[in-house]
């Protein structure tokens, strides 16, 4: 059985990108935690891994990684998998998540995150997958569901009982990122309370927030924008429905300053405290 | 409904641009043909994106120098060639200086291939392996060697030591073209080569300019040579190579890093 995860502070935190990292580290700004993309501390060295090692010492930190193209059919990379495990153990993270996706086929590298189709075939082979890495890395992974603009057509499940039914059969965690919820939602037509409502509560480890980018029909999941107020609502009706979890903001293109980010947090930490108040 | 394999080869066909393997894609919302091949472009845009940023990172003076269109057509153009392997984008982009070298839009930039060479030296030291610092140790180790052994010594570089040349001057350029630079310095390209040595240093990324004999000496270390082989080496390129001068200056800087067997 591989090692549960420590978790992270039931509290927002700040997807942290290489531009910030200077200020965070000089003015040690008052957020929860910290998630960090995993591949960009893969180096033997050097200063961003030396600058990690000083956040870590004041934050909680998680590791998101953004390649390792869990549902491709291509042979798992170990040496990633072995990269990801040797940060790991330096990093002591929270949580290690990776994407519900794939990433390449017959050898290319799409540096993306790709839906899979929704198929038994595909359960099968992306369960065995996250088998195979809690293994390796010898620590429980979250995977999380991925933003998407194609389905596949012949497709035999539905996306949200397709990850619930990873979760379960693995006994891995989940980290549900609401934004893609709703721009799925958009894209294909189906009821973002429905799919919340098929998440299998306890294995909610995390909670993920962005901004996507309207593009005619079609929302895209640009990490680019503010998180949108039906994204916000979503979210509301999100903690209300599995309980608060920890919540994190992410932003990757225009990167704003941080305290734009901070201002984001401070809003999600209003809805989880507003959740704790009608609790109590 | 194809296979796993089959469902993943056709998607990557649809991102190569092959309309034919659209068929097996769907938009839910009842979209069509036409509103697949649009969602794909979107995929499309966005891969083309990651790849720019990710090499603007790596090669800020090569788009500096090229200006952002001409850059990201390159890096267009580059991803082609030589499409990625793996996941990690932050050690994509090796061949770059060689493609620039055959990329016919920059021949009219011949210095250029050596300023992404030397980008990718400074990216490669800035996440090498932590080694101590210890001069004094080095020093210490090479004169208990007795003077019959020397030649049979190995010396280790610093992980984070690359060496790079150029017939321009690569470095001058580069400096011209910090965020902090105007970038206008008028630099005559026919002044004369460079030989550097890029390492990281506790301030950050050291670059250094030496002499073609340090240059191929330090290139025969790296390479696992003998100190007597690595003296072989250099007696070709510069015959006042001094010795004992090289091997004090680049213990001290660190960059020489061990005494490796006797």
């Amino acid at each position: 059985m591989p090692t549960p995860s420590p978790g992270l502070p039931l509290a927002a935190g700040v997807g942290l990108r290489a531009p910030h990292v200077r200020e965070v580290l000089a003015r040690r700004p008052a957020v929860a935690w910290l998630e960090v993309h995993s591949e960009n501390y893969f180096a033997d060295g050097g200063t961003a891994l030396a600058a990690l090692d000083r956040l870590r010492a004041d934050y909680p930190v998680s590791l998101h990684g953004v390649g390792l193209s869990l549902g491709s059919t291509d042979p798992l990379d170990r040496e990633h998998v072995a990269k990801l495990k040797r940060l790991a153990a330096r990093v002591e993270p929270g949580l290690v998540s990776e994407h519900l996706c794939w990433s390449g086929a017959g050898g290319r590298h799409f540096n993306d995150l790709l839906p899979l189709p929704y198929t038994e075939e595909a359960l099968d082979h992306v369960c065995a997958r996250v088998a195979r890495v809690q293994d390796l890395l010898g620590r429980e992974i979250a995977i999380e569901n991925v933003s998407a603009y194609v389905a596949f057509a012949g497709a035999s499940i539905s996306e949200w009982e397709f990850v619930a039914a990873v979760v379960r059969r693995t006994g891995c965690r989940l980290l549900l990122d609401v934004n893609n919820v709703y721009v799925n939602a958009v894209n294909f037509g189906f009821d973002a309370d429905a799919y919340i409502a098929a998440m299998p509560a306890a294995a909610v480890a995390e909670l993920h927030l962005a901004g996507f980018t309207a593009t005619g029909d079609c929302l895209v999941d640009t990490h680019g924008a503010p998180v949108a107020p039906p994204v916000w609502d979503l979210y509301a009706r999100t903690v209300a429905r599995l309980g608060p979890r920890p919540t994190l903001v992410e932003w990757d293109t225009d990167l704003p300053a941080f305290d734009v980010l901070e201002a984001e947090a401070r809003t999600a930490a209003r809805i989880l405290e507003a959740h704790d108040a009608l609790a109590c | 409904m194809p296979s796993l394999a089959d469902a993943q080869a056709g998607f990557a066909r649809a991102l190569a641009g092959d309309a034919s393997a659209l068929a097996d894609l769907a938009v839910a919302s009842g979209g069509d043909a036409a509103t697949v091949a649009e969602r794909i472009a979107i995929y499309r845009a966005n891969g083309r994106a990651n790849y720019r940023n990710a090499l603007a990172a790596t090669y800020p003076v090569v788009k500096r120098l090229t200006g952002a269109p001409f850059f990201d057509a390159a890096v267009d153009a580059f991803v082609e060639a030589h499409p990625p392997v793996a996941g990690d984008l932050n050690v994509y982009g090796e061949s770059f200086a060689g493609f620039l070298a055959a990329y016919p839009p920059a021949a009219t930039l011949p210095y250029l291939p050596d300023i992404a060479r030397l980008e990718w030296a400074i990216d490669e030291a800035s996440r090498a392996a932590e080694a101590p610092r210890m001069p004094d140790a080095v020093l210490a180790a090479l004169a208990q060697v007795p003077a019959n052994r020397l030649p049979a010594v190995r010396l280790r570089l610093d992980p984070s030591c690359r060496l790079t040349t150029s017939r321009f001057p690569a470095l001058r350029i580069w400096r011209a073209n910090q965020p902090d630079r105007d970038g206008r310095e008028a630099i005559d390209l026919d002044e004369g080569g460079v030989a550097l040595v890029v390492r990281r240093d506790a301030q950050g990324i050291a670059i250094e300019a030496t002499g073609a004999g340090d240059h191929a000496w330090l290139v025969a270390l790296s390479r696992g040579a003998t100190l007597g082989d690595a003296l072989d080496a250099v007696q070709a390129v510069d015959a006042a190579f001094d010795l004992g001068a090289a091997l004090r200056a680049h213990i001290a800087a660190g960059t020489i890093a061990a005494v490796v067997d006797r």
